[in-house]
């Protein structure tokens, strides 16, 4: 048992060698301002290794910068028919589509939002991770009010808090699933709920700004903060670096 | 110390809730009914399986022109209806000579009831004075063939499309007149909303558009050039679309501008286009336009342009464009007002402005409505009040079904009784004057919440003050009266062509006054579903003195004339001012 777990791992590890050349030369690439010849490699490092969080934030980031959003759905389409239990693809699957929502109308921001969510929903099938959990949880209190998404965003939302309360060492960035789900119980008119959520993720996460922010208002203020940080116009931070860089 | 300001503060209350309220700068009085102008319209009832989504495609048809159509001096109202044999309305103004404002139906005498055919839909009007005769003669726009009546001036008018050569059919929804080539005729710019498909008998159940956000399968537009013969009492147009450069846009077109944007005495283009892609085209002199819609606004939008107003706002001698769109709860587009910077370009400042948000906008028209030198906004909106359900949530499930085809009639979910970005109030800015606008309908009692559509400014009593037309889809029209106390000072002229067309559409009027300076320019037609005065109105404020007024004719002349503030003045080109 222990020989085959060992010969798994070098097959596992002979792969890498290739695929992380593939991300190094697309990373030399983009420090030397050409994203267009980033993308293939980042696609070609992605193709052998689906699963990488770091190798899809980065595609991603050139994909924003060459605004190439059509390319990377495309891609993460065939990724995704390719390796279908491939959790983390989904969920960068669903990010591209919200890259793509301050560039496009208003109409077509909904189409794109609602894709965004059926990956993210097939990446949670796969794998209830935490980011997978916030992220659409957080997705879904984009949703204008009248069409009664909130309440799935404050189920994923509490999923993902929850989570992160028995995580044993608090990322900073875990944060965001306390800041989004009181903005979930203000969105589904439930106002102390959301600020003993935002009370406690200030308890956990000292001096954090967006918590003391949103604890600092109150009423119309408070509402006008909550839907200017909801605007669908303005682009959502889907920087995944924060997961790895503490 | 704490006590003595409790008690003065209870000494106080009373005092200040006795205090009248200051009368705010703004006021109007509604008084269609009294007037009679309360006219009800009606939108086009379909038949058949997609009688529901086409009706609501087709609900924009509630329109108004002011011409003076019996040269009395006052304007007079065309108001349109929409459904199988509905009469449109023509309204005398008995202003002049009675003194009242008042309005008597003269439809039937004139001979310009009809349009609403079985297999035509009327959605706007126009007054234009095609011939140069001095009697502005009616272009009635059609979700099919446009119609245009000569004015006999007599009281009567006669179709006379055929021979004028408007036999096109187009699904037509805007209209305006404008001598683009400055020939010294009015020609005619039409904007169509679908593609050329007769919507009453479809041939295909895909005509509507191809994409929600940029649209590319619309009507576009097509140009007419006047080519009547001077003298001849026969109004000929030709189709020029091509030639001139316009061919090109298929957007699905719901209103039309036109300006001197780059202030070089030839009148440029604003098209507003639902589903996005508006464009703007710059007159090139040759009879031709370039589209500048890259250089000047950075590119297509994807908004639902709705209305195509173009002033000078901010007295800085450049016109400028105000654009409505669509911003409710499930779509936050915001309007669009573009500022022109003088270089060719644009900035939007709507939000900057306070004039960023008028829901589901149509209609909205800039006048002094307080006579303090500068315009103010009015804007209508709404588009189906029915009952408390709510349409939104049908729609978006079509919307997010994978791999549907917008283009067919079929897919789109019924409307029923439902309403629709319905029960919207008004909304009016003044302005400040410092690049800033204050919302304030309600107290100038102007925040209906009809589904408006139309508006058209005049000043039908001529006491300086701009009154407003208001029309509405499948409700009555509204006819508010200016009844500010703001005491301005006020001059208005009326324009007459001789070598530039008799209407002086394009002519440009600036004003210099209190240290300050306006431009106004005659338009034949700019803003959705209304025509206002082709009278020019200027507010002066506490100003009693003109320091100068020049008028440049669209054939370039330029002529220095003196006025009297507080009067209507008539000023015909090359003779100055006329009795």
């Amino acid at each position: 048992m222990k020989r085959l777990r060992t010969l798994l791992l070098l097959a596992v590890c002979a792969a890498p060698a290739l695929h992380a050349a593939a991300f190094d030369d697309a990373m030399k690439a983009v420090s030397a301002h050409n994203d267009a010849a980033a993308l293939p490699l980042f696609e070609s490092a992605l193709t052998a290794d689906p699963d990488n969080l770091q190798y899809s934030n980065e595609y991603r980031k050139a994909v924003i910068r060459t605004k190439e959003y059509d390319r990377a759905i495309d891609f993460y389409g065939k990724l995704t028919a390719a390796h279908p239990q491939a959790a983390f693809a989904w969920l960068n699957y669903g990010y591209t589509y919200v890259d793509k929502i301050p560039d496009a109308g208003s109409i077509t921001q909904v189409i794109l939002a609602n894709n965004a969510l059926t990956n993210f929903t097939k990446s949670i099938d796969l794998k209830k991770s935490w980011i997978a959990l916030y992220t659409r949880g957080n997705s879904y209190l984009y949703w204008p009010k009248i069409f009664g998404r909130a309440p799935l965003g404050v189920a994923d939302l509490e999923a993902a808090v929850a989570m992160a309360r028995a995580e044993a060492k608090k990322k900073k960035v875990y944060v965001r699933s306390w800041i989004a789900l009181g903005d979930g119980y203000w969105k589904t008119e439930q106002p102390e709920k959301a600020k003993a959520t935002w009370r406690e993720g200030l308890q956990l996460f000292p001096g954090d700004p967006q918590l003391q922010a949103r604890l600092a208002r109150d009423g119309e203020e408070l509402e006008k903060y909550i839907y200017d940080q909801l605007d669908p116009n303005k682009r959502v931070d889907t920087n995944l670096a924060p997961l790895w860089e503490e | 110390m704490r006590r003595l300001w409790l008690v003065l503060l209870l000494a106080a209350a009373p005092l200040a809730a006795q205090q009248p309220k200051p009368a705010p700068p703004i006021r109007f009085e509604e008084i269609s009914e009294k007037a009679g102008a309360r006219l009800l319209h009606h939108t086009r009832t379909f038949h058949g399986k997609s009688a529901d989504v086409l009706g609501m495609f087709t609900s924009g048809g509630a329109s108004v022109a002011v011409g003076d159509f019996d040269g009395d001096g006052d304007d007079d109202l065309f108001v349109t209806d929409s459904d199988a044999g509905k009469p449109c309305h023509l309204l005398r103004n008995e202003f002049r000579p009675t003194g009242k404002l008042a309005f008597t139906e003269v439809t039937k005498e004139a001979g310009v009831e009809g349009g609403n055919d079985p297999k035509s839909i009327v959605a706007d009007a126009l007054w234009l004075d095609a011939d140069n005769d001095g009697r502005p003669d009616l272009l009635v726009a059609r979700f099919g063939t446009p119609i245009l009546y000569h004015n006999l001036g007599n009281g009567k008018f006669k179709d006379v499309s055929k021979e004028a050569g408007l036999t096109k059919f187009g699904n037509t929804i805007a209209a305006i007149a404008f001598d683009y080539d400055n020939d010294g005729r009015v020609d005619l710019l039409l904007g169509n909303y679908f593609p050329p498909v007769n919507l009453i008998d479809l041939p295909t159940p895909h005509v509507l558009p191809n994409n929600l956000d940029q649209a590319t399968n619309g009507g576009g537009v097509t140009l007419w050039r006047n080519v009547t013969e001077p003298g001849s009492g026969k109004i000929r147009f030709v189709e020029v679309t091509e030639k001139a450069g316009l061919a090109r846009h298929t957007g699905w077109t719901l209103d039309l501008g036109h300006g001197d944007l780059n202030n070089d005495g030839w009148q440029d283009l604003y098209i507003a286009d639902d589903y996005g892609t508006d464009r703007l085209f710059l007159n090139n002199g040759d009879g031709t336009f370039r589209d500048a819609t890259q250089s000047s606004l950075g590119g297509l939008d994807t908004k639902k342009g709705m209305n195509a107003e173009i002033v000078d706002y901010d007295n800085d001698g450049w016109l400028d464009v105000y654009v409505t769109n669509i911003t409710d709860e499930y779509m936050k587009e915001c309007n669009m007002l573009w500022h022109n910077n003088g270089d060719g370009t644009f900035t939007d400042l709507s939000k900057e402005t306070g004039t960023c948000n008028t829901l589901w906008g149509w209609a909205a028209k800039f006048g002094d409505f307080d006579d303090d030198g500068w315009q103010d906004l009015f804007a209508v909106d709404g588009l189906r009040s029915a009952s408390k359900e709510n349409y939104i949530p049908v729609l978006l499930e079509m919307i997010i079904t994978p791999n549907i085809d917008f283009t067919d009639v079929n897919n789109w979910p019924a409307i029923g009784k439902m309403s629709w970005s319905g029960y919207q109030r008004k909304k009016l800015f003044r302005n400040l004057g410092t690049q800033a606008f204050k919302e304030m309908a309600a107290e100038a009692g102007v925040d209906n919440d009809l589904d408006g559509r139309g508006i058209a400014l005049a000043d039908f009593d001529d006491d300086g003050r701009l009154d407003i037309y208001q029309t509405n889809a499948n409700q009555n029209s509204l006819l508010y009266h200016n009844v500010s106390a703001s005491g301005g000072h006020w001059i208005e002229l009326k324009l007459i062509g001789t070598k530039s067309n008799r209407d002086a559409i394009g002519a440009r009027a600036t004003l210099k006054a209190g240290g300050g300076q306006m431009i106004r320019e005659v338009n034949g037609g700019n803003g959705y579903a209304g025509q206002s005065t082709t009278r020019l109105h200027f507010g002066l404020g506490k100003t009693t003195a003109v320091d100068s007024l020049e008028i440049r004719w669209p054939g370039g002349k330029i002529e220095k004339v003196t006025v009297p503030i507080d009067k209507v003045t008539t000023i015909k080109e090359g003779a100055g001012v006329v009795p």
